[in-house]
């Protein structure tokens, strides 16, 4: 299984972190509306990479997944920024954004099938998330 | 044979007899070269229930059962020994009730001073043992001859440690092939990459018992849908040293499921089509209870309708749901908010006076959304709508303060 | 572009048009902050120097939208409100909207339609309603 790794450092990376998510999601055969899910939750989660990581630098990592009869779309968005204080504020519904708020995270939570983060003052964020064919 | 003071070798005797006397779990017998019983103590009495007075003098044939004295096997073991210098058996022995015990004996040939011949013979009860032992053997003479389940040990750290009948039929593998190597090698790679396989552990021990099912792949790269059971094997402290696998091959049934909820699911989508009424007007009458998936997939297919009928309204009919709860409530919710987004109105129809309830009690906000009890209301205000749209004259607008 | 459209072409992915009293604005592909911050300047400056009435957002070119996007484009249509012009948002498709509020994101108080032509006859509306600013 191929992974492709996007170094996310500019606006261009997030058109490409866009277009590859786009790819792998049509090769595992996603419904447009799953695919337009999971690539606006990973542009989501890229742009919170480049407005809050430091310096605007971090990795996606995107790569297809496979399940038993399943497939789909994995995808880590990693960074070494700040970290968030306050994980469980963060992920509160009331924090959701509308252009502008918070980190959208919940958001993006609720866009796909399956989504993990790590993170932690110091530490940086880690956020994986994976959206499945049905 | 070295000569010893008489002193020492009193001091030597006793303090050999009071280290007899503390051995209770052996016995430590002398025998002369005639194979009678010379020396006796504690462990000897709890083992066969002779006291000294009983035994001192008898022949070791009395500790061997009717059959082996028939065939002279008292004889036989002293010969052994006495020729081999050391000769290790087990078998029956008889107690002085009678009961019969399973000995692990050894013979010794000793001589002393006077030169003459002798035997030591040490004795254990192995009962408690082989009794172990035959129930083990005979649990797992069964458990190899179970043909349709895989029923197979691994340990703490995965490694498998028995196969059966079944798990080769199952699986494809034989014995060698498997034994010695990693339960998560019937894993999908996909698996077998993350963490299940301590965490399928972890719930086994964390509830008594773990069941799951899951693709797991043959020897010849075919997958197959397993059932498992997977459950902790415990020692007598209590702690857990291994795992018995218990798995059967589900599928054919899991294929049938598939089939039977596939058709179930296209009846249903064949039951809510969506209806375009009048122009510019379509209506999605919902029928039975909504599940999320089937949630999603009507509101993708309404969404894409009104996009491709230029929909002005939609008309949500429920009066065909059971019951409205908060997940009910929020599809449809969002489903209004996402019609909204493309410029369409939404009413809602075919609310019933405990669905009213229910909405309210629930907390549910509805905001601007339009509601009516019968579809013919409903549909009266959709067509208002319309007109009110296409008509320059006094504009309507609705309570959002949005333009109509 | 016809006669009465001028061209008013920002950059390519980004073209505005003039139809009558109008302004059709088309949003394509993936836009980034400068994109953003390029549409705003010229849709506002198109809209004070023609004195246009009403603006169309086209986002029908749009095959994600996130929360981003949305925010500019609310923030656009409040920008030509502010210059007397009443503006809406066509062409949000199905999967995109979906996945706004899904995302939260509801626009509220946005003038929608499926597309430039219900969108203009919206906007036509709204002018003979009198619900706009002021506009001899």
């Amino acid at each position: 299984m191929t992974t492709t790794t996007v170094v996310i450092g500019g606006e261009s990376d997030l058109l490409r972190v866009r277009s590859t998510m786009r790819e792998y999601a049509r090769h595992a055969g996603l419904s447009l509306t799953a695919t337009t899910k999971v690539v606006t939750a990973g542009s989501e989660l890229t742009r919170n990479i480049l407005r809050y990581a430091t310096g605007g630098q971090g990795v996606a990592s995107i790569e297809e997944a496979a399940s038993g009869q399943r497939r789909g779309v994995r995808a880590v968005f990693a960074d070494q920024g700040p970290g968030i204080a306050d994980l469980d504020q963060a992920m509160c519904s009331g924090f959701s954004m509308a252009g502008g708020l918070g980190l959208g995270l919940p958001g993006s939570r609720r866009l796909v099938d399956e989504f993990a983060i790590d993170s932690a003052p110091g530490h940086g964020t880690r956020v994986a998330i994976c959206q499945w064919d049905h | 044979m070295a000569e010893y003071p008489l002193a020492e070798v009193e001091d030597l005797y006793s303090y050999y007899s009071q280290m007899m006397d503390s051995v209770t779990d052996y016995a430590v017998i002398r025998l002369d070269g005639a194979g009678v019983v010379r020396s006796w103590h504690a462990g000897a009495q709890q083992l066969t229930e002779y006291a000294a007075e009983e035994i001192i003098g008898r022949p070791i044939a009395q500790f061997y059962t009717a059959e082996d004295v028939a065939i002279g096997l008292a004889e036989s073991d002293l010969d052994a020994a006495a020729k081999a210098g050391r000769h290790q058996t087990e078998g029956w022995r008889v107690r002085k009730d009678g009961s019969h015990f399973w000995a692990a004996v050894v013979l010794t040939a000793v001589h002393d001073r006077d030169g003459a011949s002798g035997y030591g013979m040490v004795v254990r009860d192995l009962s408690e043992r082989r009794e172990q032992a035959l129930t083990l053997r005979s649990l797992e003479q069964m458990v190899n001859s179970i043909a349709d389940y895989e029923v197979i040990r691994f340990d703490l750290d995965g490694f498998i440690r028995s196969w059966n009948q079944g798990a080769q039929t199952l699986t494809g593998y034989t014995a060698d092939e498997v034994i010695g190597h990693q339960v998560s090698m019937f894993y999908t790679a996909e698996d077998a990459r993350s963490d299940v396989l301590e965490r399928e552990m972890a719930g086994a021990v964390r509830d008594g018992s773990l069941e799951v099912e899951g693709w797991r792949i043959r020897k010849d790269g075919t997958r197959f849908w397993a059932n498992i059971v997977l459950s902790p094997i415990r020692d007598d402290e209590g702690d857990v040293a291994g795992y018995v696998k218990v798995a059967r091959d589900l599928t054919e049934r899991r294929e049938q499921e598939r089939l039977v909820q596939q058709q179930r699911d296209e009846i249903l989508e064949l039951s809510t089509p969506v209806i375009q009424v009048w122009d510019k007007v379509l209506i999605l009458p919902l029928i039975g209870t909504l599940d999320s998936g089937r949630a999603a997939r009507l509101t993708e297919s309404l969404l894409e309708r009104i996009a491709a009928d230029q929909a002005e309204v939609v008309i949500l009919d429920i009066s065909g749901v059971p019951a409205i709860d908060s997940g009910v409530a929020q599809h449809l919710l969002e489903t209004v908010a996402a019609a909204r987004l493309m410029g369409t109105i939404s009413i809602l129809s075919g609310v019933r006076p405990d669905t009213a309830q229910s909405i309210v009690h629930l907390g549910i906000e509805l905001g601007s959304l339009r509601s009516r009890t019968s579809l013919k209301d409903a549909l009266q205000l959709a067509l208002g709508l319309v007109r009110a749209r296409n008509w320059t004259g006094d504009g309507a607008r609705d309570g959002a303060g949005d333009v109509v | 572009m016809g006669p009465g459209m001028g061209p008013e072409t920002l950059s390519d992915r980004v073209p505005i048009m003039r139809m009558g009293e109008d302004l059709l604005i088309t949003l394509q592909g993936d836009l980034d902050d400068l994109t953003v911050e390029s549409i705003e300047r010229g849709v506002t400056s198109e809209v004070a120097r023609m004195r246009a009435c009403g603006a169309l957002i086209d986002i029908s070119g749009l095959d994600v939208v996130d929360s981003f996007v949305a925010g500019a484009l609310g923030r656009l249509v409040q920008m030509i409100r502010l210059l007397g012009a009443e503006a809406a948002i066509v062409g949000i498709r199905p999967a995109v909207a979906i996945t706004l509020v899904q995302l939260g994101v509801s626009l509220p108080g946005v003038t929608t339609a499926l597309n430039a032509e219900q969108g203009m006859a919206r906007l036509r509306r709204t002018r003979v309603n009198g619900n706009t600013g002021v506009r001899p």
